[in-house]
């Protein structure tokens, strides 16, 4: 059985004695992050909604902080959702938004603080059985649609994987221009340190006569609600 | 693997897909349709050029010095709780994984998509050891229902129609005949989502690992990596020595023309950035996650200066959609779990002598060199590898006689030289094949041509053209009847 210096020996062999000072110092850093201004991030928003839309996407705009819950709970009555699971924000206060959806009538799992080892197997089977998931991303790609979401203890990113309806909010300052500035704005740091997804439209596939088809594995629909956290 | 392949197996196989022109029409519009999307998203996209230099340079750089990246990864993976196993050959891979998921007890595996699990031959060992082992990927679980191996890297069952699938539902499944995709796709997610709510294990296989974060990253469209790195206690991701680069800064490079050329998506749906197993209290995630980390003939490909260039391939599969020779022979003939140019590159090293002839099997048109997101010289390598087969002590059954052959061409170099004779011999070569002409083309010819038209047809001279109009294949002559 081979160990790690048996195929870094390998490897070295492999390599020889190719002078390792003339390999290019690759410079891979992406445009330094600037502030945005709220103009910028308005025109953000609107390429983050169309490209949200041309991957099968159903973009909800923006709304004030206070509006979101009402928001949500209106989205869940409409499509007839009888049970949501949703977890902490991240600088969004979901708590609102459980008590608006059970002022609905709509019964809400709760995925913080967290889950005990032997309740496992349960909790992702009431977080799959449940008809909407609904999670805040730590950051929202414009250029492609696309939103970080990181999973911790109190915000599982089964939540955005598991229900048959994913809705996903995220705050305007977490808008981000390309999938560079995004892995920048997370940093090597959280990346290192939790799984984090990157999710651009429903589950898709096109595996039968390249025709693309809706929910596979994943959620059948996304919703996504941009929140504009002061008044401006 | 139960029965190894010979190399004289391609002609039979390629002769079928050639033959099958249900095949063919499949194989066109799928490719049609995949062209055309690549073209709209990287026509838009004005970074393109940009980034597959970038990305090629990563790569260069990151091979240039692989064995300081996997100490490094390595060390970042066990930091972060990961078993990390080291595998020289395909078999100890293979080992490894069984013996690991039978200590577990596991009964149900589920398996996102990876094409090194079928390099080695994963599944049929799994299934010997009594361990059930389900494909999750749509096309993987189809082919894998139909008891076949993919035929395309990223679209495994591309060379079936909706039709196909519809029937083989209604035959496993008992369910109502439909040959429509959503249907289809609703049925098998119904049946897969309660496969991945039991498994007790997931496999998955690595787009990238990054050495500077410990993380590995898992790219997919349906969820079926999500779902096998998320669900199963205990979770392995294999990958070949070749999947490292350094920075996290360098990912988005890769990213930004991976999807644009498999799919021709900006982004795919899912992009799982996996680090290690699940902390205490999470939800999310196995509690054991092992990495093996494979060489299996890598090594040997870095030491050769023109081969070591096809381990900067990202998989996108675009080469097999451009490919003359993929579109018509399909990816079942080339008699390996990497079809197409890159396959014909990579198998003889990773899957073994039984695809040496592989590199023959190629027009050099360079179509999948124009395509290659990291800009993979094929018909260079090609070229070397028929070389080296050629010259090595013991050449394959095919090419017959290389010897005779460069001689040949040294007697055409002579006389191409005296215009006159060459048109004067064609005259006469044109009355004497005449006899063997049959619609237009000749199809058989006897000894020493014999072997000659036993792979090829060429058309029947024309009077008033000397020279024939055209220099088409046997398949084309069959298509047209």
């Amino acid at each position: 059985m081979a160990d790690l210096s048996d195929i870094v020996a390998r490897v070295k062999d492999a390599l020889g004695s190719s002078a390792r000072g003339d390999l290019a110092e690759i410079d891979a850093n992406g445009a330094p992050l600037h502030a945005l201004s709220a103009n910028d991030r308005a025109e953000l928003a609107t390429q983050f909604g169309h490209e949200l839309k041309s991957v099968a996407g159903d973009y909800l705009g923006i709304c004030r902080a206070d509006e979101a819950a009402a928001r949500i709970a209106a989205l869940a009555a409409e499509t007839g959702v009888r049970t949501a699971a949703i977890g902490e924000g991240v600088a969004i206060d979901t708590g609102a938004i459980a008590t608006a959806l059970e002022t609905e009538g709509i019964s809400v799992l709760r995925t913080a603080p967290g889950v005990d080892a032997d309740n496992r197997t349960q909790t992702l089977r009431r977080v799959a059985d449940a008809d909407m998931g609904i999670a805040e991303a730590d950051c929202a790609i414009a250029s492609t649609g696309t939103l970080a979401v990181v999973s911790t203890v109190s915000r599982p990113s089964s939540l955005t994987l598991l229900p048959p309806s994913s809705v996903i909010l995220v705050n305007v300052d977490r808008l981000v221009r390309d999938i560079a500035a995004a892995v920048a704005t997370l940093g090597a740091n959280e990346i290192a340190n939790h799984r984090v997804t990157l999710i651009t439209g429903p589950s898709r596939t096109a595996d039968i006569e390249k025709r693309i088809v809706l929910g596979v594995h994943g959620p059948k629909s996304l919703h996504v609600l941009i929140v504009w956290p002061r008044d401006e | 693997m139960a029965v190894s392949p010979k190399a004289t197996d391609f002609f039979a196989a390629s002769e079928a897909g050639a033959a099958d022109h249900e095949l063919q029409r499949k194989l066109e519009s799928a490719s049609a349709r995949h062209l055309e999307h690549f073209a709209e998203v990287r026509d838009e996209f004005t970074p393109y050029e940009n980034e597959r230099a970038t990305a090629r340079a990563i790569k260069e750089n990151a091979l240039g010095r692989l064995d300081e990246l996997i100490v490094e990864l390595t060390e970042k993976l066990t930091d972060h709780d990961c078993k990390v196993f080291f595998a020289a050959s395909a078999d100890e891979a293979r080992e490894y994984i069984v013996k690991l998921a039978t200590q577990c007890g596991a009964r149900h595996v589920v398996k996102g998509k990876s094409m090194t699990t079928e390099e080695i031959a994963l599944n049929p060992a799994l299934e010997r050891a009594g361990i059930e082992v389900l494909e999750t990927d749509l096309g993987e679980y189809i082919v894998q229902l139909r008891g076949e191996p993919p035929s395309h890297i990223i679209t495994p069952a591309i060379h079936l129609s909706k039709e196909d699938i519809g029937e083989l539902f209604h035959e496993k499944f008992r369910v109502s005949y439909t040959p429509e995709p959503e249907k289809l796709t609703a049925e098998a997610r119904t049946r897969l989502r309660e496969s991945f709510l039991r498994a007790d294990f997931g496999i998955t296989g690595v787009n990238f690992a990054i050495a500077e974060t410990g993380t590995l990253v898992v790219v997919e469209n349906e969820g079926n990596g999500r779902m096998s790195s998320t669900i199963p206690e205990v979770f392995v991701a294999l990958m070949g020595i070749e999947k490292v680069i350094p920075k996290l800064s360098d990912l988005p490079h890769f990213l930004e023309i991976l999807a644009r050329t498999a799919t021709g998506q900006k982004l795919t749906t899912y992009t799982n950035f996996l680090r290690g197993p699940r902390a205490d209290g999470d939800l999310d995630g196995p509690r054991e996650m092992h990495v093996v980390i494979i060489d299996n003939g890598r090594s040997a490909m870095l030491s050769d200066p023109v081969l070591r260039e096809s381990l900067m391939c990202i998989r996108c599969g675009a080469c097999l959609n451009v490919c003359p020779v993929y579109r018509h022979i399909g990816g079942h003939a080339y008699r390996s779990p990497y079809p197409g140019p890159i396959g014909s590159i990579v198998s003889p090293s990773l899957i073994g002598s039984s695809t040496a002839y592989l590199p023959f099997a190629s027009t050099l048109c360079g179509a999948c060199k124009d395509v290659c997101p990291v800009h993979i010289d094929i018909p260079r390598i090609l070229l070397h590898l028929r070389w080296k087969e050629t010259s090595s002590p013991a050449p394959p059954p095919w090419p017959h006689d290389a010897h005779r052959a460069r001689a040949g061409a040294r007697m055409f170099a002579r006389l191409a030289r005296y215009p006159r004779i060459i048109r004067f011999l064609g005259h006469i070569a044109a009355v004497l094949v005449k006899p063997f002409a049959e619609n237009g083309w000749i199809g058989s010819m006897p000894p020493p041509f014999a072997n000659w038209t036993k792979v090829r047809d060429f058309p029947a001279p024309r009077p008033g053209h000397p020279r024939p109009a055209n220099s088409a294949g046997k398949s084309i002559r069959n298509g047209r009847s």
